[in-house]
């Protein structure tokens, strides 16, 4: 039975808007959604979908979750925007619970990741040159994903390899994933600082080494340029904690995030400790619509619903109960990854492209971030039952496509 | 307080059974008042708990964050950026690990920092000590985890 209105467009009818209006930056799944609730999506046509993506990490404590649900509604009922030329008290509220709960410094708000890596890059370079080096340079692993504006872009060496975008901007450059030696090699008197992620996301899901992740950490340290976390995907209790950085042993001076900060409303922010708080003042940076009442108090309710020690630990237990299953299934090589933020590497035999349009198929959402792996992202909230279905529609996927 | 209205006062009973009545009622509505007042009470001791116990995880969080703190000390104001620099006598042996690259650091800052980090982040000690042994090969682990999370019972 159809979820959608009476009247409601169908899928070519929408695809027809789409080709004449949007411009072609995406290649979509010919499924529209219309409804949906924890782990649960709803097609216009009524068919139910298991959700292991949740819109790429952003919908972290399920779709439509009640509570994050109550307190967009009711703030957007009261004051929906006034600009950062105002006070507003859900960002301040969040500002300081971000704060706290992590590097203990200032934060900025950003509408999104790639924003909240701008801001970053923005206090690196200035706390660069008040270092006295003219040239700021800013290292970042091959393979990160840090965002698509221009700053962030550059520092995301394959897509920065476009050069139909160019000119990018100057001052960044890569060093091979997880390389720590390289990474040493890498940093330097013109080093303003290394930007990595922790677990890299849209790569495949590769967890980055603790020999590596101290190496940065020691780098920086002995040049005085600032560690940035890129916690866009890692954080807000993705990996088990509230943010990734806390399973691993160094502390970032500056962390960034967004995707599940909202719930699905657009937020993103930059963190810092305290020293690297004060670099940024007035007339720096700014931005009209960032931590807005409305994305702000969703933030807030999404921070308690996740900032909290029952539901972490269930992430990590749900994760490593996923990945037990997953090694258990034939056709699986191997599982990346920490809490519910999972890469799985299929034998080189299978398409793991196929497997994804197979699952969609079976009712079941993943990614193909890269050949030959499959990217779970679950709510958070998801509970046994659908792991264990999700396992089993993954099983019989993979099975189906096993060479004869 | 019960907002049941009370009998008006004053009014003569025109009949024992009337009385009565009138009496049942108010002694009905003094038992939903008290029941009212049992309930405010409860809700109002529930609300104190769950305040301590906010309060008390505060604290513990508080005191690990400190903890990290003096593993990690911030810079003062006017001071350089942060130079921290993890002392690489507190290196393992030898433990090179692939690429040959720097010691593991058995013992080291980095292993107390991940504890620490872990502790505040709500792991338990099996998870803390599970992360100690595979990442920096430590074989004892009580030292680190009793510094953080105090003695095993």
């Amino acid at each position: 039975m159809s979820t959608a209105p009476t009247g409601h467009p169908s899928l070519a009818e929408l695809q027809e808007i789409e080709r004449r209006y949007l411009m072609r930056t995406y290649r979509r799944a010919p499924v529209e959604f219309v409804r949906g609730e924890g782990a649960l999506l709803w097609d216009a046509e009524g068919r139910e979908y298991l959700d292991f993506l949740a819109g790429i990490s952003v919908c972290s404590v399920g779709h439509c979750h009640p509570a994050v649900v109550e307190a967009v509604r009711e703030q957007a009922g009261r004051l929906m925007h006034v600009s950062n030329l105002f006070y507003t008290e859900p960002m301040l509220r969040l500002a300081e619970r971000l704060s706290r709960s992590s590097l203990g410094g200032r934060a900025f708000f950003s509408n999104s990741g790639a924003e909240a890596n701008e801001c970053a890059i923005k206090v690196a370079r200035k706390h660069a040159h008040r270092r006295g080096v003219e040239a700021p340079e800013i290292v970042s692993f091959e393979r990160d994903f840090h965002g698509r504006t221009y700053g962030a872009l550059a520092a995301t060496p394959k897509l920065a390899a476009n050069e139909a975008l160019g000119p990018m901007l100057p001052g960044f450059r890569s060093v091979p994933f997880d390389d720590a030696a390289a990474l040493r090699e890498a940093v330097g008197p013109n080093t303003a600082a290394v930007l990595i992620e922790p677990i890299q996301g849209e790569a495949g899901v590769y967890p980055v080494g603790e020999e590596a992740l101290l190496a940065a950490r020691e780098a920086c340290d002995a040049v005085g340029a600032l560690l940035i976390f890129d916690e866009i995907q890692t954080g807000v209790g993705r990996t088990g904690s509230l943010w990734a950085y806390e399973q691993t042993p160094v502390r970032p001076d500056v962390l960034t995030t967004a995707k599940a900060l909202g719930g699905g409303l657009p937020i993103g922010a930059c963190v810092t400790s305290p020293q690297a708080g004060d670099v940024l003042e007035r007339g720096d940076h700014g931005s009209t619509f960032a931590g807005g009442p409305v994305a702000s108090a969703a933030a807030l309710a999404v921070l308690d619903l996740v900032d909290d020690a029952a539901l972490l630990r269930g992430v990590r237990e749900k994760g490593a109960a996923l990945r037990e299953a997953l090694l258990g299934l034939e056709g699986v090589r191997e599982v990346r990854g920490r809490g519910l933020m999972l890469g799985v590497g299929l034998d080189a035999s299978i398409d793991a492209t196929a497997i994804g349009v197979d699952l969609l198929e079976r009712g079941l959402i993943v990614n193909v971030p890269e050949p030959g792996t499959l990217r779970l992202l679950p709510p958070l909230t998801v509970d046994s039952d659908q792991i264990e279905r999700a396992v089993a529609l993954i099983g019989e996927s993979l099975v189906s496509f096993q060479p004869a | 307080m019960s907002s049941e209205k009370l009998p008006r006062q004053g009014r003569r009973p025109s009949s024992v059974a009337e009385a009565a009545e009138r009496l049942a009622a108010i002694v009905e509505a003094a038992e939903r008042a008290a029941s009212s007042v049992i309930d405010d009470a409860e809700e109002e001791a529930r609300r104190r708990l769950d305040e301590a116990d906010a309060r008390a995880d505060r604290l513990v969080a508080a005191r690990l964050r400190t903890l990290a703190d003096e593993l990690d000390p911030p810079a003062g104001d006017g001071e350089p950026p942060r130079l921290r620099r993890i002392d690489r006598n507190d290196a393992a042996p030898h433990d090179a690990g692939p690429r040959g690259l720097a010691p593991r650091r058995s013992g080291s800052a980095g292993a107390r920092l991940l504890a620490t980090q872990m502790a505040v982040s709500g792991s338990s000690r099996e998870e803390i000590e599970q992360r100690l042994r595979s990442g920096f090969d430590i074989e004892d682990t009580n030292e680190i985890l009793d510094a953080i999370l105090g003695p095993e019972d």
